[in-house]
Order: structure tokens, then C-alpha cells, then sequence
């Protein structure tokens, strides 16, 4: 083992135990550690989110001379969290966009703006839908979701036009915010939320509460369905509660227990069948399907039977193909949820791991973090929040550390906690993608 | 938008890959200890199988690898294996080994049951194995585990959720028509707390053990399906079976539980 000793004695090794690899990134761009020259090594990342984004940043933060090439289709990336804020018109679209430039400019990225189509393990080759080929020494996956279409009988990329999943931020989030915008007051809003696991867990319920938020002040006569694969959802207790003290019966919540489960769609008709025969016809329909890792994860290998990737709990190295790292709502991280920050907290173990690993050192120790907000309304906020190691080669959940906002806070804490979010929104975009406090510049 | 498919070579050569991944965690797996099987360990297991060694080809269990929800995780037990021309799989019993009881459910099936094919959701305290033990009417028997990571995901950390009302809504969803020798699915779900006599109320006092414990579903009077269940199913309980009823007639669904009450389904089956 090649343990350098820096100034204080201690080897590194034992200098990231003592202090984690999240907060030690910071110093290892100036670290003496760095390889000089052209050979430090080539690592390309595929998907532009909060995984790809700032595994691509947290690379270079480590070594400025890796070569890092960032492979993302899109120039704008339009962020899930916050995007059901659009959807109860409380914020447009711009001020949930993001840019690449930060990470082209400051940290020497190179962004490319094409689709990675194929990846061959064995000759550590990437095809892009420029017909491209890039070689690799790593490749960092964060390919977030794509739809299972069809697992719900009916619901195919077609019926998404009509009944749109909105799972993915950007034109899908617009449709469903335009048809809230044109149903006529006393219409239903249905919406239909998957079984475990899917993106973001406590979204469809944050969803549910910021449009009845809309409805309560511009279609008063209107109502949220929510059917449900599931008989248990995040931060259920704060939600129930507060739909209660916010929106009275606005919102209905049928679980799986009480036949929530919805078998078949007809995106035509706006009409669900549940499991056990109910047919609930919608006005907006807001179909949120079974999902599965980003459609490049399968292509590369890194799939499993289940459809999601199971990684190496220690760097998230794919546990299926060699030098391919996975990062995000793709991978099978669970106690970890399908969250932004999680994404973001999993690229900077990877890049890390990587850093290591190119230079032939072991991987400094990781740890993890997590807090999910949610906005039950524009002042009412909640939280969920998780520390996360390895223990016995999976990840487990640091006992005692994190928790629920408390059932019985005040208003102000509820409001508090509302601003803490839109800090929270605000300190991660600007990690990721340079996004400045309060917004992309324009 | 997406590429087109891979070349016949390309695909060939990730299957190899694939197979090969497999290959390599299968000789990690096979060790000594498993390969005689996780039901020779569990006491509740052996008393079904009496000295018999099971066939581990034939029963197949399907449950996630990785569920964020013990307290419902979905389970489906089948057989595609082979039987004798006159011989059928009447019982199938299902294990928990690291829960506190691990009894899950027993299934008795007849030739009306057509298809032996089980779905139901389940409680699993932690990361277990879970044992599925099928016996046929002529006492073959086979076995099969399967390993489920249970692991709370931090968003889903839940405070609150009401009970149910122990045996109300009993939901039965059976097919318009039966074709005769071919056997049809048909589900049934019914609220009831399922009570496990181990948690704790909001008073601090132990709750007590109130669960559904006998279903039965007859036709025209002759049973066709038959399921005892313990606490470690899933509140609510959710059953999917088949059916393959040789004649028109009514079926009953009846669940029982613990406290002697009942409630019943009635549904008439058109076969043809």
C-alpha cells in the first residue's frame, strides 16, 4: 500500500478516515497529491444532472489534469426538485434551469452536447449520436430514469403526451402545468404513484400539495386524487397532517390496501381502472409509471434483472463491468433514496474513488448525507434527513443521526423550514453547476 | 431518438459477459452450507418436509432483492416444474427465517385450483431468507430461498397511518368467463390490521395478536383453495391464485380471523 506522508506525519489514508471524503475535497485540488502532465487519465461522465454534473466538477477539483469530457444532450438542465413549484405556479422555469458553462470555464470540462448511445466495456469505448467514438480509462454513468412504458397496461410514451408523467423536468413539466391551467374549476386532478422504488420518494405527495395550493386559490371547486401502488409513503405522517391543516378534503389519498393500485390506463379517455375494477376518470391526469435506470446503464451492462444497477457500496464502481462508476437515481443505494442530494453526495465519492484509483491508491472512506424537503405549501415545509456509511460491504443508515421534522412544530418552523428548502435548492444547484444564489443569470 | 438495436455480435457478447458475471457469483454461492439448503435449518421447514430431500428444481420464488418496505413486500410463489400425469402440487408453505414466528402461509390446493401460482405481500422484520416448500398430492416435494435485503430508505421513514378496520372491504376480482381446463386469476384483498402481537401501542402496552388466520374459497360447495396465514402477512391481506372451475356456479370466499368473526364474498362463475 503506497501511504504518502504530508507535513503533519499522518498518512493520507488516515487523514481521510479522520475527517471523510466529502468535507477533504475541498483541499485536494492544492494537495500536493496531484499528478502533473498529460497521463493523469481520461474519465468520461454521461448525464449532465446532479450526478453527472458534479461527479464531472469533483473530478477536476481532485486533479485538475485528469481529462474530464461531460457527455449531456441538453445545453439547459431543468432540475426536478423545485419543478413541482412550477407546477403550482409559484416559479417558472427559468429558475429551475441550469447551465454547463461554470463547469467549462472555471474547472476546464469539456462538455460535449450529444446523446452517449453505446458503450463497450471491453475496448473502454463510449459512441456518441454523433457517430463519435471516445475512449476512457473511467466512465461515470448518471443516467437518472427512463419510464418502464407498458408495465402500466396503456401507458406508453404516447399516452405521456396526453397524460404526462412530469417526472421528468422540462417539456413534460409544462404540459402538465398547462392542462392544470386550463381545466375548468370542480375538475379532478388524479394522479397515480408507483410502487417502491422510484424517483424521488416524498415527490408525488409534494406534487399533490403544491397543486390543491393552486386549486384552493384559483379553481376552489376542484380536487386531488391521489391512487396509489403503495400502503406507506414518505414523511406520510407530516403530509396527511398538514394536507389536513392546509387544504381540509381537497386532497384524497386512496393507498393500496383500499384498491389504490391502478392496472390499466386509457390516456384518451382520461379514465384508470384499479386493480379491483374502479374506473376513476380524471380532468388532468398525472400518470407516474414504474421506472427503471437511464436507458445507456442497460446498454453498458451495468443493469440487473430488478432494471436498476447494483454498485460496489464503497464507490459505487458498477459491481457488474470494471472501471464504469454508476452515481444516482439509477443505482440500487437504498438506505440511500433516488434524491438529488444523494446523487450529488454519490459523485463526490466517485470521484474521489476515481482520483484514487487512477493514481493507484485505495479509495478514501465514504459517508453520505441526505435531506429531502418538501413544500406541503409556499410557507410549510418539511424534512426528512439521513446519514449514510458502509457497513459489512452495504450501506446502512448511521443510527440516531438524521430524522423527521417533529409532528407537533409550529407555524414558524413550518415556515422556516419552507425557506430552508429554497436555501437547500439554492446551495445544491450552486455546487453542481455554478448556478449563482437566487438564480441562473440570463 | 434512440439508436438502433445492437448488432447480433454486440448482444451476444453482453450475454456472454453476463453469463460469465453469473457464473462467477454462483460458484461464490455455492457453498457447502447452501447447497443443502436453508430449510434443513429452520425447524418449522423440516417438520414439513420429514426426512424427504426436497427437489430444488421446479419452485420458483419471486421477491425483489432489495425492498425499501418490509412491512409489504410483494411475493409470488409458482411451479413449472414436473409432476406424474395424475399428480398436482395441493400444498405450499412459505417461511420467513429471521422473523420473530416464521410462519408465513400455508396454501392448499386441489385440481380446481388449476395453477400453482401464489401471489401475496409479506413482513420481513430484516434481511432474510425467505423458504418456499411445495408438496405434491403424491408427496414429492421441492423447495426453493431466496436471500431479500430489507432496508428502510431514509425518505420513507413514515410516522402515523391509520389501521384498518379488521375484515371490512373484502374486494374479489374474478374473470367474466372460465374456459374449462384453463385456469384464470383471480384476487382478493380485505382490510385487517394483521396485528402481530409484538408492537407496541401509542399507551406503551403491547397490542395484541389479532389476524385473519383461515381463507377459503369454495366451488359450489367443494373447496378450491384454501390459505392459513400467521402474522407475518402483510396488513390487509392481498391473495392472488388460480381458478379452473369445470363448471358454472357460485364460489364463496370466506376469511376468518383470530376472534372467530368472518366475512364473506360471494361470486358467480360462468365456465364453459
Amino acid at each position: 500500500m503506497n501511504h504518502r506522508h504530508n507535513r503533519s506525519g499522518l498518512t493520507r489514508r488516515q487523514l481521510i478516515k479522520g475527517i471523510g471524503a466529502a468535507s477533504l475535497l475541498p483541499l485536494m485540488g492544492s494537495a500536493p497529491f496531484a499528478i502533473g502532465g498529460q497521463n493523469a487519465g481520461r474519465v468520461l461522465v454521461v448525464g449532465g444532472g446532479f450526478g453527472g454534473a458534479t461527479a464531472a466538477k469533483y473530478l477536476k477539483r481532485a486533479n485538475p489534469a485528469i481529462e474530464v469530457i461531460l457527455i449531456e444532450p441538453n445545453e439547459t438542465f431543468y432540475t426536478c426538485p423545485f419543478s413541482n413549484l412550477h407546477l403550482g405556479g409559484l416559479r417558472q422555469m427559468d429558475a429551475i434551469a441550469h447551465g454547463y458553462a461554470e463547469l467549462e470555464d472555471r474547472y476546464g470540462v469539456r462538455v460535449i452536447h450529444a446523446t452517449a448511445e453505446d458503450v463497450d466495456a471491453d475496448a473502454h469505448q463510449v459512441t456518441l449520436s454523433t457517430g463519435r467514438k471516445l475512449d476512457y480509462d473511467r466512465l461515470v454513468l448518471s443516467p437518472g430514469i427512463d419510464m418502464r412504458w407498458n408495465a402500466l397496461e396503456g401507458y406508453d410514451e404516447e399516452a405521456a403526451e396526453k397524460a404526462p408523467h412530469a417526472w421528468k423536468a422540462g417539456t413534460q413539466t409544462e404540459l402538465l402545468r398547462s392542462q392544470l391551467e386550463a381545466m375548468d374549476d370542480g375538475g379532478t386532478f388524479v394522479m397515480v404513484a408507483p410502487a417502491n422504488p422510484f424517483r424521488c420518494p416524498p415527490g408525488p405527495y409534494e406534487r399533490a400539495s403544491l397543486v390543491a395550493n393552486y386549486l384552493a386559490q384559483y379553481k376552489p371547486k376542484s380536487k386531488v386524487l391521489i391512487l396509489d401502488a403503495k400502503d406507506n409513503f414518505s414523511k406520510q405522517g407530516l403530509f396527511t397532517a398538514g394536507w389536513e391543516r392546509l387544504y381540509g378534503d381537497r386532497i384524497e389519498w386512496v393507498g393500496l390496501s383500499n384498491d389504490g393500485r391502478v392496472t390499466r390506463v386509457d390516456a384518451d379517455r382520461l379514465e384508470v381502472e384499479t386493480e379491483f375494477g374502479t374506473v376513476h376518470r380524471a380532468d388532468v391526469l398525472n400518470v407516474i409509471p414504474p421506472q427503471k435506470a437511464g436507458w445507456i446503464a442497460e446498454r453498458a451492462g451495468v443493469t440487473d434483472d430488478s432494471g436498476w444497477v447494483p454498485v460496489k457500496a464503497e464507490t459505487f464502481e458498477s459491481r457488474q463491468v470494471a472501471d464504469i462508476y454508476v452515481v444516482g437515481d439509477a443505482t440500487v443505494a437504498a438506505p440511500m433514496p433516488k434524491s438529488g442530494f444523494c446523487a450529488n453526495g454519490q459523485a463526490k465519492v466517485v470521484a474521489a474513488a476515481i482520483a484514487a484509483s487512477l493514481e493507484s491508491r485505495p479509495a478514501p472512506e465514504a459517508y453520505w448525507t441526505n435531506t429531502c424537503y418538501s413544500l406541503v405549501g409556499p410557507e410549510y415545509g418539511i424534512s426528512v434527513a439521513g446519514v449514510y456509511r458502509v457497513q459489512d460491504g452495504v450501506i446502512a443508515e448511521v443510527e440516531g443521526a438524521g430524522g423527521l421534522s417533529p409532528a407537533d412544530a409550529s407555524d414558524a418552523t413550518r415556515a422556516l423550514e419552507a425557506e430552508y428548502a429554497v436555501g437547500w435548492y439554492n446551495a445544491i444547484c450552486q455546487d453542481t453547476w455554478g448556478t449563482p444564489l437566487g438564480g441562473r443569470a440570463t | 431518438m434512440r439508436p438502433a438495436r445492437p448488432t447480433h455480435h454486440d448482444a451476444a457478447r453482453r450475454r456472454l459477459l453476463r453469463g460469465m458475471v453469473a457464473a462467477i457469483a454462483a460458484i461464490g454461492l455455492a457453498t457447502p452450507a447452501l447447497a443443502e439448503g436453508p430449510w434443513q435449518r429452520l425447524d418449522a421447514a423440516r417438520s414439513v418436509l420429514g426426512d424427504a430431500e426436497p427437489n430444488t428444481q421446479g419452485l420458483v420464488l419471486d421477491l425483489p432483492h432489495v425492498s425499501e418496505d418490509g412491512a409489504s413486500v410483494a411475493l409470488t410463489v409458482g411451479f413449472d416444474g414436473e409432476l406424474a400425469d395424475d399428480d398436482y402440487i395441493s400444498r405450499i408453505d412459505l417461511f420467513a427465517t429471521a422473523n420473530p414466528s416464521p410462519e408465513i402461509a400455508t396454501f392448499h390446493l386441489t385440481p380446481l385450483s388449476g395453477k400453482p401460482e401464489i401471489s401475496t405481500r409479506v413482513r420481513l422484520n430484516e434481511t432474510q431468507q425467505v423458504i418456499a416448500i411445495a408438496t405434491s398430492h403424491q408427496g414429492e416435494r421441492f423447495a426453493t430461498a431466496r436471500e431479500v435485503r430489507i432496508t428502510v430508505s431514509g425518505c420513507l421513514m413514515r410516522n402515523g397511518g391509520d389501521q384498518p378496520e379488521p375484515l371490512s372491504n373484502p374486494r374479489v376480482s374474478v374473470p367474466s368467463s372460465f374456459t374449462a381446463g384453463q385456469p384464470e386469476a383471480v384476487r382478493t384483498l380485505i382490510n385487517h390490521p394483521m396485528e402481530t402481537g409484538l408492537r407496541e401501542g401509542a399507551d406503551g402496552e403491547v397490542v395484541p395478536r389479532h389476524i385473519i388466520e383461515r381463507f377459503t374459497v369454495s366451488l359450489n360447495g367443494e373447496t378450491a383453495f384454501e390459505a392459513e396465514l400467521h402474522q407475518s402477512i402483510s396488513a390487509s391481506p392481498y391473495l392472488l391464485f388460480y381458478l379452473s372451475p369445470d363448471e358454472s356456479g357460485e364460489a364463496l370466499f370466506e376469511w376468518q380471523d383470530d376472534t372467530g368473526n368472518s366475512a364473506t364474498h360471494e361470486a358467480s362463475i360462468q365456465a364453459g
